[in-house]
């Protein structure tokens, strides 16, 4: 290695993210479900519940769309265009029977994430009893993911928006042990590089980043929004796995997750698994 | 028959073999030239040529064999031993493991942290600030090490504020300022060691002497180089904060391991430099030389790193020091060999055409030599050079005749004309091309120029008002 590779990499290090504490603005929300009449009222009304907080910080306008005013996607996109709401509050499986099986989100979120470019909050489906137990509850543990945290300050700022008052901000990284592994695989077999230095710095480094990060965002939410407690949840293993032992060892009331990918028109690699997956919890889908 | 210690040179060699010596130098030289092109490293270069010209100088040179009587003994030594000087060859040794290990503590790059967060991301400002630190890096550290340190600092810090555009001119000025710098103390660089030692200059006499040069020429550089390279400091009140925001984000705490080392490295380097300036007059240390207490200070050091000390003894530039080692054992083959008294003659030759005219034309034609090879050889030959220029009453010039300082200011300025000229410009085109900003031999030199130009007129004004 060369010395101007040390002192770049030293100075690299120094040069750390620093979170930008910066207001979400939202007008109005738009809530869809598939029910109509007093279902829908329901839906919206536990929807508007949860997300109390907001309403009691923003002006904001609620407007329902029952599952009688859309019956196809592109009805769906038309009506989002219309109205362009700051967020979009939906349940999974919209006008489906698939919601009894672990496998889709169904065709109408699948595109909403996609296709706009509004925040979705997908609230369990309504049939399932863990909507009929968010009456009267709030998001006092929120948790927001990413596989790459840092930098990340849009996902940090909605979190911290939508945390109720004296509640639990978690931010959370979790570095995929299977591509770890994989890289070191490929550095054990390289003579030039000393394998257990090349896996103990490594790592090192790779949970260094979002731990400084979260320190910043830390210091910038303590003086943006004091009143919540930020925590960090730094660890290694296998994402899916390590999210959900995190979900449920902290109780999380509500996960917060990129899901948007600039590479490709799919779902963030990461977020669609843990949507699938977790249907237990409202999640934030930016 | 027994040698007083140093070697002295055998008078009864014909021409011929003078020439055919000569030809080896020049060969040599060539071959520095074009280091790059033959892709062999310094010390195997003038290791080879000190070999063969070992060789040819025992079957046609006297060569002063051994025993050596040192300190009333004899010493059987093997000829290329005493030649070398390691006077020089221990100041770069502990020197360099010195500025190694307290690079460790994180000193250096919190210093320069410090510095980028203190110009709040204005690039004119954070110019004069690297421009500045370079220069005193240059001095206290050397010219090499000061280039990679500000130069890395120079790509991320610029690539963190988005003006990775202004890259080149920043490294050019830094790269031309590490020669500058490296005026500053007689420590600061090999020549000024080198012909220092021979002249007999203190460490503050030195100083006192180049300082004024060092400043001024700091100054002119720097606002030459934001004029040329357009490096201006931010306008609008937004351009303001975000770049303020964006060298925020810097924490100069980051590379530190230990306070307590930390710290310890802090006052350890102000101690070494107080130790250099003092080595002249300090009692018993003088008689030791700089090239103890160098090697002192670095094995104080290296006890934080008691266990891990041949990690440091690795990253020791050996290329350098058995470069200087075997350059040292040319040089006194080419003395023996009558090379040093010929080229004496045309440095007299020089020297003849007058005080004013005679000072500049050595200076001048210094800096070209070092424009193109490695100003080591030029500042070693030339010493032994102006050192044997006869004196009415014995001895040596005197260390504040203008004929030493004008081998300083030339060998050390001279590496400003091209980007072979010194190492430290070597490094900053290297870390040009690691950043996508290449530079060809030609464009330097033609981007250079100005700078060189003026360095070289003022060193030849201060010469002659000065010394």
């Amino acid at each position: 290695m060369t010395r101007v590779d040390q002192f770049e990499s030293v100075f690299r290090s120094a040069a750390r993210t620093v979170f930008r504490p910066e207001a979400v603005e939202l007008n109005s929300v738009l809530v869809v479900c598939d029910g109509d009449g007093s279902a829908a009222e329901e839906f919206a009304a536990r929807s508007r519940s949860f997300l109390g907080i907001l309403d009691e910080r923003e002006n904001l306008r609620w407007v329902t769309v029952p599952g009688s005013e859309f019956r196809t996607v592109p009805d769906l996109l038309d009506r989002v265009e219309t109205e362009r709401p700051g967020l979009i509050c939906t349940h999974r499986h919209l006008h489906s029977e698939s919601w009894r099986w672990p496998y889709t989100l169904g065709e109408y979120v699948d595109v909403l994430t996609q296709a706009t470019t509004t925040p979705v909050l997908v609230m369990p489906h309504p049939e399932r009893p863990e909507f009929q137990n968010l009456a009267g509850h709030h998001p006092r543990s929120v948790m927001a993911i990413t596989d790459h945290l840092t930098g990340d300050n849009r996902l940090v700022n909605y979190s911290a928006q939508v945390t109720h008052p004296g509640g639990h901000l978690l931010l959370s990284h979790v570095e995929d042990d299977a591509i770890f592994e994989r890289y070191m695989e490929a550095i054990s077999r390289i003579p030039t590089i000393d394998t257990h230095v090349a896996r103990q710095e490594i790592r090192d480094r790779l949970l260094k980043d979002p731990e400084n990060y979260i320190e910043s965002c830390r210091e910038g939410l303590a003086r943006s929004a004091p009143e919540l407690t930020v925590e960090a949840l730094v660890t290694s293993g296998h994402h899916i796995r390590a999210y959900r032992r995190l979900v449920e060892e902290r109780e999380v009331d509500l996960l917060v997750m990129n899901t948007k990918d600039e590479d490709q028109l799919a779902m963030h690699g990461l977020a669609y698994p843990l949507a699938i997956e977790l249907r237990t919890i409202p999640l934030l889908m930016l | 028959m027994v040698q007083e210690g140093a070697q002295a040179p055998s008078p009864e060699v014909s021409l011929a073999v003078t020439l055919f010596f000569a030809a080896f130098l020049v060969g040599m030289i060539l071959c520095l030239a074009f280091e790059e092109k033959l892709h062999a490293q310094k010390s195997l270069i003038v290791g080879l040529f000190a070999l063969i010209t070992l060789l040819a100088g025992a079957v046609l040179l006297p060569l002063p064999y051994g025993p050596y009587l040192i300190g009333g003994h004899e010493v059987a030594l093997p000829v290329y031993i005493p030649a070398i000087d390691w006077g020089v060859i221990t100041i770069i040794l502990g020197a360099s493991l010195f500025v190694d290990v307290t690079s460790r503590s994180g000193l250096f790059t919190w210093i320069a942290i410090r510095l980028t967060k203190a110009s709040r991301g204005d690039p004119r400002r954070l110019l004069w600030y690297y421009g500045l630190m370079t220069v005193v890096f240059s001095a206290v550290l050397n010219n090499v090490t000061a280039m990679i340190i500000v130069g890395s600092l120079s790509a991320v810090s610029l690539g963190k504020l988005e003006r990775s555009d202004k890259l080149l001119g920043f490294l050019l000025v830094e790269g031309l300022l590490t020669n500058v710098g490296g005026l500053l103390i007689l420590i600061s660089s090999v020549p000024n060691i080198i012909v220092g030692t021979a002249a007999g200059i203190s460490f503050i006499a030195f100083f006192i002497k180049a300082a004024p040069f060092v400043l001024v020429v700091t100054i002119a550089t720097l606002l030459l180089g934001a004029r040329i390279f357009e490096i201006r400091g931010l306008a609008t009140p937004e351009e303001i904060e975000e770049a303020a925001r964006l060298v925020e984000g810097f924490d100069e705490r980051d590379g530190i391991e230990s306070r307590g080392f930390f710290w310890f490295g802090a006052v350890m380097l102000v101690l070494f430099i107080v130790a250099i300036a003092t080595a002249s007059v300090t009692p018993y240390v003088r008689d030791l030389g700089m090239g103890f207490i160098a090697l002192a200070f670095a094995a104080v050091m290296l006890i934080r790193f008691k266990h891990e000390v041949d990690e440091f003894y690795r990253t020791i530039d050996w290329d350098l020091l058995a470069f200087f080692a075997a350059l040292f054992v040319v040089i006194s083959v080419m003395e023996h060999a009558q090379v040093l008294a010929l080229i004496g003659r045309g440095v007299e030759g020089l020297i003849a055409l007058g005080p004013r005219a005679g000072t500049s034309a050595v200076l001048l034609s210094s800096a070209a030599f070092s424009s193109v090879t490695d100003n080591i050889p030029l500042a070693a030959m030339l010493a032994k050079i102006v050192a044997d220029i006869p004196m009415p009453g014995g001895g040596i010039l005197p260390p504040g005749d203008p004929l030493w300082w004008a081998v300083i200011f030339g060998a050390n300025l001279g590496g400003n004309l091209t980007p072979i000229g010194s190492a430290s410009t070597l490094v900053a085109v290297t870390i040009m091309h690691k950043h996508n900003v290449p530079l060809s031999f030609v464009a330097f030199v033609r981007k250079a120029f100005p700078f060189a130009a003026m360095h070289l007129a003022l060193a030849v004004g201060y010469v002659l008002i000065a010394t």
